[in-house]
């Protein structure tokens, strides 16, 4: 009977230690789920803003529209990555994708926002201005969300990699690291081309 | 002074009790049951080498095995309750995802979900609470909505996607209100309690079926094995029916204790809001829809007790409903309802005659005739916001510049908000803090607190509280080490100008002591009964702060202080020099004084009352400095309304 006792209290604590493990990463995830929703509602925002940009350029540089169909373009392909991403946040495949998408998109819009400078008009206008004000408020919010959601990322990959975790983390569903969102941002390093000619 | 709320938390503590003492009964009762099976077991008859059955006279009384039998089931209940509460103590944010609730972003733009937020926030503001986040429980799609948490800073609100979609704005006021009495009530602990309790009697079924099945899996195979295979099936066996048996009166404690306290929101919810139809039209909506209040989720029996309205479906309806009947609490307040639900889509489905025979063993008091809360003190509101809060609530929200707002609905501009609260007017301390957070290395902050710098300036100094209500939700999902960055940048600013003024003392103690639980992993404390004699000291600081702050002249500050020892008059005090009688000491007093449950609250709120109002001015950082002092004791103060008296 003691044993059974004995063995019975080791088995309900071992029990709980699993039990606990499983918990603790359901709301590993669920934060950086949470996370991701952050930065969703920053870039929508942003997806949001650039037609109104297009629509505020347009008039002042018509026959750029190469560079316009491109913001557009990139928008577009941006905002499904998005979409993409969103239905499971973390997934490397997505992850890389709407990182890739959103670095083409940077490019672009930083290029139209450089070509804007040669026109005198279209920079004294307040809409433009406030626009422009606007987006780079919004970049801020997106990469400081981002940040929040690659460091609950990483706090998820590594409790999922320690053990004991890392004996269940399979079980239990959790047995890919979730990918960090990182944004290609060569595009936009890239000094845009400004031609005389 | 006497209010409800401190009425409210005695009775959730009286609650506390009757609880463990049923508990205790299920305990000793299935300690009993778990004897008899033993006994039994261990008397199973026995066999000789030959196959004859040995008579073996039944010994019922073994003391030895009443011990064993008493220590395992101590063992898994303590343990089964201890780990549910433990896990519950990483605060309602728990309960809501283990429900399939979904954070909604603090500055979403669905405006559905934008509206559900608003109102909220509003409700927040009124009652002095920080904003709870909000989850929405996306794939119900009956009405209903929860509180859960273990104290105010961790409490969050959930509500079903049917609420959102069928509710209107007032309707779903009364429901967020009757929630947030349910978090002023102190309902909260004790519902988290329950899970806690019941989980733990659960856990001895739980053992059972697990032991029943690991027996199936393997007994059969092997022959000799056989009598401590079919031993194991009868241990599993009468587990799992004392393990039902259990839950079946744990469940039983919960609905009864539960149904009570739900009235009482109901007429909160109608204080907090003047407006009785509100909550009724809810009600009356749920009667009226086919999915009612039920949840789909799996994990929703166990929380049952926490949300607005019966969450389950059928089963013996009166004795295992956590809430009370539907007709019951609308009659409560709307004595016309005549027991046909007709506002909302689908069919009317409450009798007037199926609730009768309930009803008419006492006569509701309809909460509809009651008369308008007289507008007391702030201290008589302490935890009672009324609509005249409600109301202040929404001008201030609406007054407020959008910029602003936006900016504290996510956690960049929340920071920022804050950050620009604390620069000083003027002057070179001025200078020298915008120079600091230049060097704050996040990529356009300064810039962001500059921006909204223009907008803070020129906001009454009343708003400043508020703001910081409002920003809390989005700077809980700032990640670990932002939520560093953020707590040093805070000290920084503040210590720019080499002394802590009032405000900045007020800030800094309302924001940490809600963000602290949430990301320094440290477990909510709960309150102790401590008697107000033993926290002489820690009274006498407070006073002597206060008194000092308050006035000028040494004959002024031993006026003010002694207003405020008059007021406790069991307690011998002294007025502290002023070395000692600085902010840093009373951090110190306050933090322990935080550990005493309300009872501390209900004294020494009218003795600091009185030595602010000493003097007969209240200024607007000493009303801030005294709801943080509330906020600390465990008593959320709604806003000062303007020419209110203090006490």
């Amino acid at each position: 009977m003691t044993t059974l006792i004995v063995l019975a209290v080791i088995v309900i604590v071992l029990v709980m230690i699993v039990v606990g493990i499983f918990n603790r990463l359901v709301a590993l995830k669920n934060r950086y789920e949470n996370g991701f929703a952050q930065i969703e509602v920053q870039l929508k925002r942003r997806y949001d803003l650039i037609p109104n940009l297009v629509e505020t350029v347009k008039g002042y540089m018509a026959h750029e529209r190469e560079t316009l169909e491109a913001v557009i373009q990139a928008r577009n392909q941006a905002s499904s990555g998005l979409a993409n991403a969103a239905s499971d946040p973390g997934n490397a495949d997505a992850m890389k994708k709407l990182g890739a998408a959103e670095g083409v998109l940077g490019g672009a819009v930083g290029r139209l926002l450089a070509l804007s400078e040669a026109y005198p008009d279209l920079k004294a206008s307040q809409n433009m201005q406030q626009l422009t004000e606007e987006l780079t408020s919004t970049e801020n919010k997106v990469s400081f969300a981002r940040q929040a959601f690659n460091d609950a990322v990483t706090a998820y990959n590594t409790y999922r990699q320690s053990f004991p975790a890392v004996v269940f983390a399979g079980m239990f569903g959790h047995s890919k690291d979730a990918s960090l969102l990182e944004f290609d941002s060569q595009a936009i390093a890239q000094p845009p081309k400004v031609s005389f000619s | 002074m006497s209010t409800h709320f401190f009425e409210n938390q005695e009775a959730a503590r009286r609650q506390t009790s009757r609880l463990v003492f049923l508990f205790g009964c299920a305990v000793v009762g299935i300690v009993a049951l778990l004897y008899g099976l033993a006994i039994v077991i261990t008397n199973l008859p026995k066999t000789d080498a030959y196959g004859r059955v040995l008579a073996i006279p039944i010994e019922y009384w073994q003391p030895e095995l009443l011990f064993q039998v008493v220590l395992a089931t101590l063992a898994v209940v303590a343990g089964g309750s201890l780990y549910k509460t433990l896990q519950l103590r990483g605060g309602g944010a728990i309960v809501a995802e283990s429900l399939g609730g979904q954070l909604i972003p603090s500055d979403t733009r669905d405006p559905e979900a934008r509206k559900i937020l608003n109102v909220v926030e509003e409700m927040a503001i009124a009652s002095g609470l920080p904003t709870p986040p909000v989850y929405l429980l996306a794939d119900e799609n009956g009405i209903n909505a929860f509180a859960a948490g273990f104290t105010p800073s961790d409490a969050v609100i959930g509500i079903t996607r049917g609420s959102v979609h069928l509710l209107t704005r007032d309707e779903l006021q009364g429901v967020i209100a009757h929630e947030f009495s349910h978090i002023l009530s102190g309902d909260m602990r004790l519902n988290i309690r329950l899970m806690g309790t019941v989980h733990g009697i659960l856990l001895i079924g739980m053992i059972g079926y697990f032991l029943l099945r690991s027996s199936m899996f393997s007994g059969g195979r092997r022959d000799s094995r056989d009598r401590s295979g079919s031993v194991m099936v009868m241990a599993g066996f009468g587990l799992m029916v004392i393990g039902f048996v259990g839950t079946f009166f744990g469940n039983l404690i919960k609905a009864s204790v539960s149904r009570q306290r739900e009235f009482l929101a109901d007429a909160s919810s109608v204080q907090f809001t003047r407006n009785p139809a509100g909550i009724a039209g809810a009600l009356k909506k749920i009667g009226g829809l086919d999915a009612g209040s039920i949840l789909t989720s799996p994990s929703a029996p166990e929380a049952s007790h926490l949300f607005f309205s019966n969450g389950l479906r059928g089963g013996l309806q009166s004795l295992f409903a956590t809430h009370p009947p539907l007709a019951d609490r609308i009659r409560r307040l709307d004595p016309s309802f005549a027991g046909v639900a007709s506002a909302s889509p689908g069919v009317a489905r409450i009798q007037a005659t199926g609730a009768a025979g309930f009803a008419g063993s006492r006569t509701p008091t309809p909460l509809a005739s009651l008369p308008a809360a007289p507008t007391g003190s702030a201290i008589q509101q302490v935890g009672e916001p009324t609509a005249a809060h409600l109301e202040y609530a929404t001008r201030l929200l609406a007054d407020l510049p959008s910029a602003v707002v936006a900016a504290c609905h996510e956690p960049h501009g929340a920071r920022a908000v804050l950050y620009a609260l604390l620069i000083n007017r003027d002057g070179d301390a001025r200078r020298r803090q915008l120079d600091q957070l230049a060097t704050f290395d996040e990529a356009g902050l300064a810039d962001e607190t500059r921006r909204l710098l223009r907008d803070i300036e020129r906001l009454d100094s009343c708003v400043r509280l508020p703001l910081i209500d409002i920003a809390l939700p989005a700077l809980r999902n700032l990640s670990r080490s932002q939520y560093l960055a953020f707590e040093t940048n805070v000290r920084v600013l503040v210590e720019a100008d080499d002394r802590i003024d009032l405000f900045e003392w007020t800030l800094q103690r309302i924001l940490f002591a809600h963000l602290r639980p949430h990301f320094e992993r440290t477990a909510s404390r709960a309150r102790h009964n401590v008697h107000l004699s033993k926290l002489a000291t820690e009274c006498g600081v407070v006073l002597s702060v206060l008194a000092r702050f308050g006035s000028a002249g040494d004959a002024a500050v031993r006026t003010a202080f002694d207003h405020g020892a008059a007021q406790l008059p069991g307690l011998s005090l002294a007025l502290l020099p002023k070395e000692r009688a600085g902010l840093p000491a009373l951090d110190e007093a306050l933090s322990r004084l935080a550990r005493a449950d309300t009872r501390v609250a209900l004294q020494l709120l009218p003795a600091c009352a009185a030595a602010i109002t000493a003097d007969g001015i209240v200024s607007v950082a000493q009303g801030e400095m005294l709801r943080a002092i509330s906020d600390t004791l465990g008593a959320p103060m709604p806003p000062l309304l303007p020419g209110q008296k203090l006490f």
